[in-house]
């Protein structure tokens, strides 16, 4: 039989299944807490650090990302403080800057707020959210990607570069990598990169409540777990 | 030797053995420690063997070779007993004048004694030196009674002692309940309160429980838990014991990387001497604890050095750090409760339950209690292992003990706490060294590493420096850790080269607060500590480099020249037939002068010069 526990997610008590994420029982009540890495029905391992929110535990409040975080009887969490929205705005315009030529960054930084880059852009493929390689190892069981190389190496690959036979070319991890849709007004080339931030105008409806889930658009890039 | 199979059987064993020592005549001790190591103890501990040998001494006098004394500037360091001679910088030629005046003639041999650079006074033993006698040495000070790679050295001065004593009197509630009371927190970094660690993990649900001993050192210019592991692994081992009845583990690991090759050696020894006298394995001296440890090489990750990375490394998986919403000791080793210490925690633990918890709890501040082991390394005259009591301040560490500034230099700051801390100038040098007050400071205790610096390091380029060693060594799972850092050492770099802009100090600062908050471990946590701490107390250097386009110390090549003082050169020509570049130019005695174009300011023209001739602006 499913149990059930009762948190505050930003003043609201909400009941939800023992066992699920904070993210995942936020999502469904309507609360739009922004994320990239996670997706649905894979495990969640906290790499993006977008769907961060505060819980509140013996008064003081700890950062903490809500897709790792299981929900608790009596847990207090807030997802849309002042801090929680600034922190949030800075790792979209690190990511944004990281790589600018994904239409799903793009709507991931309108979402956090970003108006401006201080950072030089650059023109990366990839930002290591690791949905291809968990799809792969956890969906598939084929563990034909991987993450190789530390730090700034860091990178996507077959096993020593070479596609294995156990790869069964199904192409899941290229229909579920965020990057592969570009902004809207096409390709950006080296040098041009730019904040798009066309769609802010989807945005006015959440200022009132500005942790509500509006059933924006912006989501689709990246199979926001909504849509999924 | 036999197996020891109850309590008695290892008193009867340390009480023979004990005896043994007392007949022992001279005894010539050798520091085996990484800095003798590199300054060439082993050259000095065969020499003196084979010259005894050629003298017919091997039967009277015996030759140690232990663990680190903690003096490594004055190395290779070598101590004489009866009556702890001092000597140091030993080389093999004067073993020869070291057996027949010393061993033999009963006279010192004035030349290789410490001096005093005050006086200039020459002392005769160890505790005259004020190096030493500033400290209060306790886990260092077992080190020269001890041949590290023997147990019964070990045994003889009471080893194993204190878990034959727990066994037989303490359940382990009555263990966690000294620790705890002791008030001893965690040396690596964190400063967890131990006994609270131990205490949950016993709680936690689960009979399968482990215990890990965290040897992955890898700070810049800290060396700590490598020495006390090279130099006394059984008290570690020892105290992986007292933790393993205390918590319920009947297994153990040793993480201890790879790059330290006599750590990894004398710990397996250790564990298989241990292991040989049933101080490992099944019934432990008869009693119902069961436990054996395992060495396992870390592969040179410094991440690794984070708990939950570790672990990963030890399951065989890719060494990662996991989010840590559910604790280590509840969900660990293979999801197992595990307690994981480090290497100076564990070899606390020994030294407490044998004295006590009131022993340990009377040195100290309020919320750190007992000594730590700092590794003093930089711009300092005496570099070296120290151990202090807690809230000695920093003056005292630096100037007392580490004697002040190189060549005399004006000391401007120090690192502590490695690549995580921060660096404190040296106006808050009247600090107590413990685990709050340095936080607060916005550096931290961390393992234990202090790096000094003089009016000749550049603050910005220190900030560089590490932040392009967590560049290199953070793991890269998240986004505020990999990106940020990234990101900071590409501002910080543009300001070293001159191209910084004002509005970039407060986005350093703001991408700091930011990577503190959010980062997934405690790498990336802590890894804005240095640009944070620079950015607070040496903000002007900052500003001279990007508003004055200057580098204070002389350090950014982008930002000085080098420049020849007519007066004081002569016309050697040595500058010019160093540069790689033919930049300098100049007839024979003459004043030369550096053509600024091809000058790439590599220094090395300063190093050459004999008539310090060369200046940088």
């Amino acid at each position: 039989m499913l149990q059930y526990v009762t948190l505050s997610i930003d003043g609201a008590q909400v009941k939800a299944v023992k066992g699920s994420s904070v993210l995942d029982v936020a999502v469904e009540y309507g609360i739009c807490i922004p994320h990239l890495c996670h997706f649905p029905s894979l495990s969640d391992f906290g790499a993006c650090r977008l769907c961060i929110v505060e819980l509140v535990r013996n008064g003081r409040a700890k950062v903490t990302t809500s897709c790792t975080l299981l929900v608790q009887d009596d847990m207090v969490v807030r997802t849309n403080t002042e801090k929680i929205r600034k922190l949030r705005r800075n790792i979209a315009e690190l990511l944004v800057a990281q790589a600018p030529n994904s239409r799903a960054i793009q709507d991931i930084a309108v979402r956090c707020g970003v108006r401006e880059v201080r950072y030089p852009f650059r023109n990366e493929n990839c930002v290591l959210c690791g949905r291809c390689v968990r799809l792969c190892t956890e969906m598939w069981s084929a563990r034909a990607i991987g993450f190789v190389g530390r730090g700034k190496a860091r990178h996507v690959d077959f096993p020593f570069g070479v596609r294995p036979d156990f790869c069964k070319r199904c192409q899941a991890c290229v229909q579920h990598c965020p990057m592969t849709i570009t902004p809207c007004d096409g390709p950006m080339e080296r040098g041009e990169e730019r904040l798009c931030g066309k769609c802010e105008s989807q945005l006015q409806v959440t200022e009132k409540i500005p942790d509500a889930c509006v059933l924006c658009d912006l989501g689709q890039g990246f199979n926001c777990a909504r849509h999924g | 030797m036999a197996k020891l199979a109850t309590i008695e059987d290892l008193a009867n064993l340390q009480g023979s053995l004990a005896a043994e020592r007392e007949r022992d005549g001279t005894t010539v001790i050798v520091c085996g420690g990484p800095g003798c190591h590199a300054s060439g103890c082993c050259a000095v501990a065969d020499a003196l063997r084979e010259q005894l040998h050629k003298e017919g001494l091997t039967e009277t006098v015996r030759v140690r070779v232990t663990g680190c004394h903690g003096f490594c500037e004055q190395g290779p360091i070598i101590l004489i007993e009866p009556g702890s001679i001092f000597y140091c910088h030993v080389e093999p030629a004067d073993v020869a004048e070291i057996v027949s005046s010393t061993i033999c003639g009963g006279e010192l041999v004035e030349r290789l004694l410490y001096m005093e650079p005050a006086s200039g006074s020459r002392v005769r033993t160890e505790s005259e030196v004020p190096f030493y006698r500033l400290q209060d040495r306790t886990l260092l000070a077992l080190h020269p009674k001890i041949d590290s790679s023997s147990i019964t050295d070990y045994i003889a001065v009471g080893g194993y002692s204190t878990l034959a004593k727990v066994l037989r009197d303490c359940s382990p509630e009555e263990v966690i309940r000294e620790i705890a009371g002791s008030g001893l927190r965690g040396r690596g970094g964190g400063g967890f309160p131990t006994g609270r660690k131990w205490a949950s993990c016993r709680a936690a649900p689960g009979d399968e429980k482990y215990v890990i001993c965290n040897a992955d050192e890898g700070d810049p210019g800290a060396y700590m838990d490598r020495s006390l592991l090279e130099g006394n692994p059984h008290l570690v081992v020892e105290g992986m014991l007292i933790g393993a009845w205390a918590i319920g583990a009947e297994q153990g690991y040793i993480y201890v990387r790879n790059e330290y090759p006599l750590a990894v050696e004398h710990a397996r020894t250790a564990v298989e001497q241990a292991r040989e006298l049933g101080l490992l394995g099944e019934n432990i001296l008869g009693s119902d604890l069961c436990f054996d440890v395992e060495v396992a090489r870390g592969g040179g990750a410094f991440v690794c050095g984070e708990s939950t990375a570790l672990m990963a490394s030890l399951e065989g998986k890719v060494g990662e750090p996991r989010p840590k919403d559910v604790h280590t000791v509840e969900e660990g080793l293979w999801n197992k409760p595990s307690t994981l210490n480090n290497v100076e925690t564990w070899a606390n633990v020994p030294l407490i339950m044998q004295h006590g918890a009131a022993w340990f709890s009377q040195r100290g501040t309020k919320g750190s209690k007992g000594t730590k082991i700092f590794a003093l390394t930089g711009r300092i005259k005496n570099t070296g292992l120290v151990e202090v009591e807690m809230g000695t301040t920093l003056r005292t560490i630096i100037h007392d003990i580490g004697g002040g500034g190189r060549d005399g230099a004006t000391i401007k700051a120090v690192q502590t706490g490695g690549p995580s801390g921060g660096c404190l100038p040296a106006g808050k040098f009247d600090l107590p060294v413990d685990f709050d007050t340095l936080a607060q400071a916005g550096s931290m205790v961390g393992s234990g590493g202090m790096v000094v610096m003089d009016e000749s390091t550049c603050m910005v380029d220190v900030a560089r420096y590490f932040l392009k060693f967590l560049q290199d060594e953070s793991c890269g799972k998240c986004v505020p850790c990999r990106i940020g850092i990234d990101r900071m050492l590409e501002i910080v770099t543009d300001i070293t080269e001159g191209r910084g802009r004002p509005e970039q100090l407060d986005l350093l600062q703001e991408l700091g607060e930011t990577m503190r908050e959010t980062s997934l471990c405690a790498l990336g946590k802590t890894a804005a500590n240095p640009v944070l701490s620079t950015l607070h107390y040496f903000r002007e250097e900052y500003e001279a480099h990007i508003a004055g386009g200057r580098c204070p110390a002389g350090v950014c090549r982008a930002l000085i020249e080098y420049v020849i003082d007519e007066e004081k050169c002569t016309g050697c020509g040595a500058c010019a037939r160093a540069c790689p570049w033919d930049a300098i130019e100049g007839e024979e005695k003459k004043t030369h002068a550096i053509n600024a174009e091809a000058c790439r300011r590599c220094g090395i023209c300063a190093a050459e010069c004999a008539f310090n001739a060369l200046l940088v602006r």
